[in-house]
């Protein structure tokens, strides 16, 4: 006898459920196996090499990720979760808009197969946004990007490209470094 | 391959340059590409409903296995389907090549040779029954029976082979004996061991004497010479793909077609070799439709067995499409892994710090199945030189069956276990004869022309001479001794150590073959359709840029990984190894004759043999299709137009932003160009075939009335849509006329013996700290020289130069896997107790590359994706030595190993 929980959850700014899912279901089998999100790639089943990091948007907690493989679904009900499929926008004709971050690892061949790339896309997200509300020193940026990255595996790339695309957004972005703030317009 | 949002987007090349990888916008937006992607509702033409299959693997290999106990799947759970070894007998379904890839699954009654091996496949027809099974079967050791404790089978090693050389008295000259001039020993083998043969054996006696005497006279060195031998060990490695073996299928037993989408280095082998699995199979197969998605392995998706259980699966589906997926555990448990090598190295070494003869004996674990450890066993062993000349040598390697999980092609093909060794040893006996290591090298270092240990002469110039001597310079080479003294003052507890090691890597397998289609639609686009396949080096983005230079932009649409080649219907025994001489002489008689069809992805073979094969495919568009048409249109009007006045030749021809232009001749676009020709009826495509066997084979055609010899072996043409009826009427092969070559030069089979020509030299420094209390290991920071030849993308160069040495700092100090029961075919393997190198171990912040420029417009590329991750291994460990005083012999040099030195 399987065991059922009624689910439903904001994924990508869609509500999903109520449905009827496993009460032992991984986020990383509901993305995949229920809804077709295949981006969130599941590959050690452990929480270790963190390539199917998913965003959850918490009112009390804040922004934060966690491993889609070995978070269950009863974990995160009724939670607001982004995958990658939701980090890209839309650019009007039906091709994807990518974020300054997808963006910094296209032009930097940050990636090579891929597969660990939807992970670091959406800690490197939630990084440049606990930026956007706290800054830091431009000295502290590599420390930070370490920090924040650091629980990622990549076997194909030896990290570099991943890490210098998001060191450059952040240097590049103003108002995330205490030395490049958002300059506000004064009104005339 | 399998359909996906790769192409859709145009915006990889804009305004002339390339902006990011061509499947970049795909990836990064974490669109469906790889094959574990694809679920059976997202293609075209599948039913949505799937179904998920399970192999079930044994853990052990010293009892007798009796079969399977899945009561505990009672009452609701069992497998709608079970699959065993009495079933595939019943349904005559084979394992294609079963000494290289094993049997599907071990009948009840025996010993398994390996942990890990399968023993069943099951199949559930939904997916919340499936993984409430898997569940309960992961880790559950007691559905399987077993009975007596027994051995495993015994066998027969899989491979060995004697390399003897003693070269003349001028490296250049002639040799003495070599491999290249006389022969490889291949000596019998059988339970009991390898069998070398004796001093009079009538093949093989002179090569052993010649071995004996090299060892001989390295046991009792000349005066002033010493001979410093060493016993090294490199340990079993998984290549860790993060993409698990995977695969879809689907079977409709009405119609007899299969449908299979994989994860493979190796689809139009894969795609064979399922033919072959069927080919005696009491169920109907009518056709075969094998796509890959892009994917990653290492190796470890190179001629693996995976895709055939996927196939197998999918012939038991019901008609349900069916889903075979490994996880982490199950792939450590049957994927491919890096062989682990005992190795006795030995070089002698006169006064002067001269090489006089060097001796390696290498004893490779195999794992369950053969796979490719013959083919390991001889690459490693043969790059046991490293960088250096050897006036004599006596190389020898056998590869043994073990209970460990199957070994295959792993980066690095075994030369990284090798000279990483050899890198080792020779920065000792710098210490031990007191000269600057980087000296002796340099001192000893192969030059241009010079033989290998094979006899061969390697291609071009060897540059890596002029890597030591950059490297030597090197403030951090200078500097060593003062800011190992400023550091270790810095920070007390902390040793500094410095390491170097160069190596030089050799890019191809020795029969090298490739397909590439090129052609202009009447709109002057342009198409291409390649045996390349991504496995995320970038192939399929480089490949599209290589026709920039002849064909003025990159292709506008492509099709890789293509395993059906209707327009190029050539014939072949795939023996490109082994067929004699003569023999081979009588078969390329035949026009359709070829030694082998295509290649796989491997053997960093993209760069140099795939950028052949889509050059060479460019230049006979632009010679056969666009120059007539040009000439044509230069010529047309009174009095031969604008061209009568300028002497033309095929040579001015050039591409000048987007038009080709020649002399002072008014630029065509390609779009003009292609509408003559097709308006013409010229010729607007060709299909090439190559073949390397570490030269090229070369072939003359007549074709319109022009003759010409080029580096192919095989040519295809199309004609225009305003063709004649005659020429329609021979476009016969999907749309192709097939032009018979008129001659065909081969590269001598005796060259199988070179073992290599074409190298890539690598060097790198690394500067580490050594914890004297725990032993831990943190990289300060590396540099790293590569010469590549030209580069045809740098960024992805870059990117395969920093992965590499992320990769073989895993294996210099963290990565290991046990060999016997404990080892990862127990099923109980996982990143939680493997541990990969992470960004604050690789020194991501603080790292360099460096590439040589090319030596010449014309410079070809080298294939660079294997050699980049070699010196590091060698460094780190001679960087340890600097550090800590103490020499380790054993990979990997993890921080309990040092501890127990500190």
């Amino acid at each position: 006898m399987i065991e059922k929980i009624s689910f439903s959850a904001t994924i990508n700014g869609q509500k999903v459920g109520p449905m009827d899912v496993p009460q032992d279901l991984m986020m990383v089998e509901l993305l995949q196996e229920y809804l077709n999100l295949t981006g969130t790639r599941l590959s050690c089943g452990q929480g270790m090499c963190s390539a199917c990091r998913v965003i959850v948007d918490d009112p009390a907690k804040g922004t934060y990720t966690v491993a889609a493989c070995v978070t269950g679904v009863a974990w995160l009900n009724g939670k607001t979760v982004r995958t990658i499929e939701g980090i890209a926008g839309e650019d009007g004709q039906g091709a994807p808009l990518p974020s300054a971050i997808q963006q910094a690892f296209l032009e930097h061949f940050s990636f090579q197969c891929s597969y660990c790339t939807p992970g670091f896309v959406n800690s490197a997200t939630v990084l440049v946004e606990q930026l956007e509300r706290s800054p830091i020193a431009a000295d502290r940026v590599e420390d930070v990007v370490l920090e924040s990255l650091d629980k990622h595996i990549c076997r194909c790339t030896g990290y570099v490209r991943y890490y210098q695309a998001v060191k450059d957004v952040i240097l590049s972005t103003p108002g995330l470094t205490h030395e490049n703030p958002v300059v506000l317009e004064r009104p005339a | 391959m399998v359909a996906s949002p790769v192409g859709q987007d145009p915006g990889w090349f804009a305004g002339g340059r390339l902006r990011y990888r061509r499947d970049g916008m795909a990836k990064v937006t974490g669109s469906k590409v790889f094959a574990i992607d694809m679920r059976a509702r997202d293609l075209d033409g599948w039913p949505d409903h799937q179904s998920h299959a399970l192999t079930l693997h044994v853990p052990r290999a010293d009892r007798v296995y009796l079969g399977l106990d899945l009561s505990v799947l009672e009452p609701d759970l069992a497998p709608d389907v079970l699959i065993d070894a009495e079933r595939l007998a019943k349904d005559k379904v084979t394992m294609p090549d079963a000494d290289f890839y094993g049997d599907f699954f071990l009948e009840p009654g025996n010993v398994s040779p390996m942990l890990g091996q399968p023993v069943a496949l099951g199949i559930w027809h939904d997916y919340e029954r499936f993984r409430a099974a898997r569940k309960l079967l992961q880790f559950n050791n007691d559905i399987f029976r077993f009975g007596e404790q027994a051995d495993p089978p015994k066998r027969a090693p899989y491979g060995a082979a004697r390399f003897v050389r003693i070269g003349g008295d001028d490296p250049r000259g002639a040799d003495r004996f070599s491999p290249m001039k006389d022969y490889v020993v291949w000596p019998d083998t059988d339970e009991s061991g390898v069998q070398w043969p004796a001093h009079d054996h009538p093949a093989f006696g002179a090569a052993m004497g010649h071995s004996s005497d090299i060892q001989s006279e390295m046991e009792n060195p000349p005066e002033g010479s010493r001979t410093f031998a060493r016993e090294y060990r490199s340990q079993s490695i998984d290549p860790c793909a993060m993409e698990m073996e995977n695969g879809l299928g689907w079977y409709d037993p009405d119609s007899g077609r299969l449908n299979v989408v994989g994860a493979t280095q190796s689809p139009y082998s894969a795609a064979h070799h399922i033919l072959e699995m069927m080919s005696a199979s009491t169920l109907p197969l009518k056709a075969l439709d094998f796509v890959t998605g892009y994917t990653v392995g290492y190796g470890q998706k190179e001629h693996q067995s995976f895709p055939y259980y996927v196939a197998m699966a999918a012939l038991y589906g019901d008609g349900n499409p069916v889903r075979l997926a490994l996880d982490r555990w199950q792939h450590f448990q049957f994927a491919l892994k890096r062989h682990p090598f005992d190795i006795r190295t030995a070089l002698t070494v006169d006064k002067d710090g001269q090489f006089q003869a060097m001796s390696c004996d290498m004893t490779g674990d195999g794992g369950g199945v053969m796979n490719f450890s013959p083919s390991v066993g001889t690459v490693a062993v043969t790059a046991a030189q490293s960088v250096y000349y050897m006036p004599k040598s006596d190389m020898s390697v056998q590869v043994l069956p073990s209970i460990g999980v199957t070994s295959g092609s792993m980066r690095g093909y075994g030369t990284l276990q090798s000279m990483a060794t050899t890198e080792m040893l020779v920065d000792e006996i710098a210490d031990e004869i007191g000269m600057d290591a980087i000296e002796l090298r340099r001192k000893n270092v192969i030059q241009s022309g010079m033989k290998n240990t094979q006899g061969a002469v390697p291609s071009g110039h060897l540059r890596i001479g002029e890597i030591l001597d950059i490297a030597r310079q090197d403030p951090l080479w200078t500097e060593r001794a003062d800011r190992k003294a400023a550091y270790e003052a810095e920070n007390p507890g902390t040793l500094y150590g410095l390491g170097f090691a160069s190596v030089q890597k050799d890019f191809g397998t020795g029969a090298e073959a490739a397909v590439v289609r090129l052609e202009i639609t009447p709109e002057g686009r342009l198409k291409m359709r390649h045996v390349a396949a991504e496995i995320g080096a970038g192939a399929t983005t480089s490949q599209m840029l290589v026709t920039e230079p002849y064909l003025g932009r990159p292709a506008d649409e492509v099709e890789f990984s293509v395993q059906h080649w209707p327009e190029m219907p050539l014939k072949t025994e795939d023996q490109p190894y082994t067929t004699p001489q003569e023999e081979e002489d009588q078969l390329s008689q035949d026009p359709y004759w070829v030694p082998r069809f295509t290649s796989p992805r491997s053997a960093s073979n993209s760069a140099y043999y795939f950028t052949h094969a889509t050059q060479q495919a460019a230049q006979l568009l632009l010679r056969l299709a666009l120059w007539p048409s040009a000439l044509a249109i230069w010529g047309a009007g009174p009095s031969g137009g604008q061209s009568t006045p300028e002497p033309l030749r095929f040579e001015d021809a050039e591409w000048r932003d987007g038009m080709l232009v020649a002399r002072s001749m008014e630029p065509l676009s390609l779009e003009r160009l292609a509408k003559r020709a097709h308006e013409k009826g010229s010729i607007t495509g060709v299909c090439i075939h190559t073949f390397n066997r570490w030269a090229w084979t070369e072939a003359e055609f007549e074709v319109e009335g022009q003759s010409f010899r080029a580096p192919i072996d095989a040519l295809s043409v199309k004609w225009g849509t305003g063709a004649d009826a005659a020429r329609k009427a021979q476009m016969t092969d999907g749309g192709y006329a097939f032009q018979p070559r008129t001659k065909v030069y081969y590269p001598p089979v005796q060259r199988n013996n070179a073992g290599t020509v074409y190298y890539a030299p690598c060097a790198t420094l690394v500067e580490l700290g050594v914890a004297t209390g725990s032993g831990k290991v943190t990289i300060l920071s590396h540099k790293t020289w590569l010469e590549c030849g030209t580069q045809i993308v740098p960024e992805l160069v870059s990117g395969q130069l920093q992965g590499g040495i992320a990769m073989g700092i895993g294996h210099a100090l963290y990565e290991d896997l046990p060999t016997d029961a404990d080892g990862p075919g127990n099923g109980t393997w996982n990143y939680s107790r493997y541990h990969l190198p992470r960004a604050s171990e690789v020194g991501v912040w603080t790292q360099t590359g460096h590439v040589l420029p090319p030596l010449s417009g014309e410079d070809p590329p080298k294939g660079m994706a294997e050699v980049v991750m070699i010196p590091i291994v060698g460094a780190c460990a001679n960087a340890i030595a600097h550090a800590t005083g103490h020499r380790f012999y054993s990979f990997p040099i993890s921080a309990s190993r040092i501890q127990e030195v500190l």
